[in-house]
């Protein structure tokens, strides 16, 4: 089903809710486009409409989760990151409050929004805190394994959705899944990317050249050592990722091992962010398929020429 | 001071010292808080003498808990927003039995009394603190998660310069969220401040009072070094029923000792050597 992975998130919380009386959730007045509008209507009296104030929102969740609740505070990506950044830091991270944040409109498809409301390195930031799981669905099987996982441990949890709908993938949820032989080209991709990423990969084999896709969904705690031993067998390994080059994804593999030879290939550091349909955006980066396929195709040449 | 009856599962109030009692106890731990500080190499002499009366007054007057359970879950909370007072908050939990660890220990490696309260490391810390202005939404949320108990919130009135502290205001009042109650700890000084500055008003904030009445708090006067006017004021805001309440609480910036008090700005922070911390304790009043 092609739904935007906000919606799912909100939906499945609210019949998750139903049971588990410990679900309340906040949200910073996006309720419809953050998908919190769905968890309100259902359960209007454990909504708390925390006004156009994160950074109230966040701490004040932490408050709750002392309580025993299970709060879920919702927002978009940036807003949740950089508004309120310090209280993630004080309030949640550095108390292990279980607490969930939700970002929707991660990433840097923001549509006419622009660059106000792209989260370009929110997966840096996020993977950063101490104790934070820190997961990037790619489609609805994602989110509800975050939730669900969410719900039965008792760790902080950051989830970040990107904007426009996604279809499910092939295969069950995990914190990791791969797409094809693992062997040949690694093509390491999270969220949004994951599904570029999978046209990609059939441009690629299309050419005969061999390649599959490491999806990874659960960022923090990385499952690291399955992913360096699928990776390992690769002489090369591209992260691409609806993220800056730096500080997301692509870092956290090469901190694997130093014998891999990583490729970030994500929204480059000197981007802000802007307005623009996301065809339009991921075209003008090489972020689409094509441009993806584009330059794993220029690398692996060059890596060859050079006697690689 | 309370104990919770299990049987009829509800809070027994004991018998709360006597003002002359609380009098001479606070005089004790600001003696305990300075020796401390001195041996923890400086700290934040001003606030933590500032406010220890107001912690005292809420802990011997006011809170239902029981030191031997810590995280009774029908306890009243208590948020230290202003966590650089942490050795004040530290002296009177270690006074009612929370812990026994020395306040020799506060801010040294290793030690559960770190220099801001970490609720991970020390008992009876609700939450933790230290980045100024989280304190009363953390409150506001616990208020909102445990109906049945009372939330406190002690502020600095330099900290209510953070906008998250009216953020909070705002929501507090909307959802009429009457067991949530704040204390400012009015000692009118910050570490740097305006009072240099010949062009602006010095107070930390200007018209307290009508801000807080502004965004729909009940706002009680207090004089904040003293008891019998503390606890009646700290009972009365507990009583309140629509909607949440502050006191403000005017303070003298480190009370106690004739040195910090004619020295506010001074002893925001400071570090003392031997021969000033003897000469200190000569002026403890």
């Amino acid at each position: 089903m092609t739904e935007r992975l906000a919606d799912h998130c909100g939906r499945l919380l609210a019949g998750l809710a139903d049971r588990d009386k410990r679900i309340v959730a906040l949200d910073g007045d996006l309720a419809d486009s953050d998908g919190a509008c769905h968890f309100a209507l259902r359960h209007p009296s454990r909504f708390f409409m925390a006004g156009i104030a994160e950074q109230n929102m966040v701490s004040m969740a932490a408050g709750m989760a002392t309580c025993g609740l299970r709060p879920f505070a919702f927002s978009f990506a940036a807003f949740l990151c950089y508004r309120a950044f310090d209280q993630i830091r004080i309030s949640v991270s550095h108390t292990r409050q279980p607490v969930a944040l939700i970002g929707s409109h991660s990433g840097g498809c923001t549509s006419r929004n622009g660059k106000t409301h792209a989260a370009l390195n929110d997966i840096g930031m996020m993977t950063s805190l101490p104790h934070m799981q820190v997961w990037s669905p790619a489609d609805a099987k994602d989110v509800s394994l975050a939730l669900t996982n969410s719900l039965s441990g008792d760790s902080p949890v950051y989830i970040r959705t990107p904007r426009r709908p996604l279809d499910d993938l092939d295969g069950s949820a995990a914190a990791y899944r791969i797409f094809g032989s693992p062997q040949g080209i690694a093509i390491v991709a999270t969220g949004l990317s994951t599904h570029l990423c999978l046209a990609a990969s059939a441009i690629l084999n299309n050419r005969g050249r061999s390649a599959f896709v490491l999806h990874v969904a659960q960022l923090a705690p990385l499952p690291a050592l399955d992913l360096f031993e699928i990776l390992s067998n690769s002489n090369s390994v591209f992260v691409v990722e609806d993220h800056s080059e730096y500080g997301g994804l692509a870092g956290a593999i090469r901190h694997l091992n130093s014998s891999l030879d990583v490729r970030s290939i994500g929204w480059p550091m000197m981007w802000a962010g802007e307005s623009g349909d996301d065809e339009s955006l991921l075209q003008a980066y090489a972020l689409d398929a094509t441009g993806i396929a584009e330059t794993i195709t220029a690398a692996s040449l060059s890596r060859n020429a050079a006697g690689r | 001071m309370h104990t919770f009856n299990t049987e009829l599962n509800q809070w027994e109030m004991r018998s709360c010292p006597t003002l002359e009692v609380l009098t001479e106890e606070a005089r004790d731990l600001r003696s305990e808080i300075a020796s401390s500080l001195f041996l923890a190499g400086g700290g934040h002499y001003g606030g933590a003498l500032s406010v220890v009366d107001i912690i005292l007054s809420l802990y011997r007057g006011v809170l239902r808990f029981d030191p031997k359970i810590p995280d009774h879950p029908k306890r009243d909370r208590f948020i230290l927003s202003k966590g650089h007072a942490a050795i004040a908050l530290y002296s009177v939990l270690r006074k009612l039995g929370f812990f026994l660890t020395p306040l020799e220990l506060y801010g040294h490696f290793g030690s559960p009394l770190q220099g801001h309260p970490d609720m991970n490391t020390t008992k009876g810390i609700d939450f933790s603190t230290g980045s100024l202005g989280q304190g009363l939404s953390v409150g506001l949320g616990m208020a909102m998660g445990c109906p049945d108990a009372h939330s406190w919130v002690v502020l600095g009135d330099g900290e209510c310069q953070e906008g998250q502290v009216w953020e909070a205001a705002m929501l507090a009042s909307r959802y009429s969220v009457s067991n949530l109650h704040a204390v400012v700890d009015f000692n009118g000084f910050q570490e740097w401040g305006w009072h240099d500055d010949s062009r602006v008003h010095a107070e930390s904030i200007e018209m307290m009072s009508a801000k807080w009445s502004a965004f729909g708090w009940s706002v009680f006067h207090v004089d904040g070094n003293d008891y019998a006017s503390l606890i009646p004021t700290f009972r009365q805001m507990a009583s309140c029923n629509f909607g949440p309440s502050v006191a403000i609480a005017r303070t003298v910036k480190g009370k106690g000792f004739h040195m910090t008090e004619a020295h506010p700005r001074r002893f925001h922070c400071a570090t003392l050597d031997k021969h000033q911390h003897e000469q200190l304790f000569e002026g403890l009043l």
